[in-house]
């Protein structure tokens, strides 16, 4: 995407292979990166995906986009290879990806630096395998001891 | 009133020494010595020794 400045030959070959609803988004607000080809510069325009005060009023009008239709686009330009041409949402994968690790699957734990908490025969399984590893590696032994006691006669430990 | 006789038999908790928290329950004389034999433990598949379990806790 880098070249894209340098090269408008690129850019219109580019503009060919887009989704016409990419186009016409990129025709509506031109992204910064390809602005300085043109041959006038445009005056900037507010984010399309945030919501803008009233500079009068100052009440907060929605963005020009909804979630839905700005999630839709990013899916597109994600596709297609020009995500990072499209103005900030928080529904671009960088966003996507921050919010993940922070949240991870929405489910408690599931982030990064975090644990999962499990119940708690998750929790104590290992212990209890290991546990019972070591009472079958034991079980010839205790076996012999106990046929040497004359079957249970002489047996001193019983559980509890 | 008088109390009321014991049974002669009581049931017997054999839990499996492969600490898998399998049983067998038993009944035996209560004046019989602990029950104790090889069986059979579906958890780890094998035969296994089998304890009786100390009685009481409650009572």
């Amino acid at each position: 995407m880098a070249n894209l400045h340098s090269n408008p030959k690129k850019l219109v070959s580019l503009a060919h292979t887009l989704h016409p609803r990419l186009l016409r988004f990129f025709a509506r607000y031109p992204p910064a990166a390809i602005v300085p080809t043109l041959t006038e510069p445009a005056p900037a325009l507010p984010n399309p995906f945030k919501c803008q005060k009233h500079l009068v009023t100052g009440r907060r009008h929605d963005p020009v986009f909804s979630l839905r239709r700005q999630a839709e686009i990013v899916k597109l330009a994600r596709k297609q290879g020009v995500e990072e041409l499209l103005p900030h949402t928080v529904k671009g994968t960088e966003e996507r990806m921050k919010r993940r690790a922070e949240n991870g699957l929405r489910v408690k734990g599931t982030g990064v630096g975090q644990k999962v908490k499990g119940k708690e025969s998750e929790r104590t399984l290992k212990g209890r395998l290991e546990k019972r590893r070591q009472a079958m590696l034991d079980m010839p032994q205790m076996i012999q001891t106990w046929k040497e006691r004359g079957h249970g006669r002489g047996w001193k430990k019983w559980p509890k | 009133m008088a109390k009321k006789a014991k049974s002669r038999t009581i049931a017997v908790r054999l839990v499996s020494m492969a600490l898998t928290g399998y049983y067998k329950t038993l009944i035996r004389p209560r004046t019989h010595r602990p029950l104790s034999m090889l069986k059979y433990d579906p958890v780890v598949r094998k035969k296994v020794l089998f304890l009786e379990q100390k009685r009481g806790g409650r009572g």
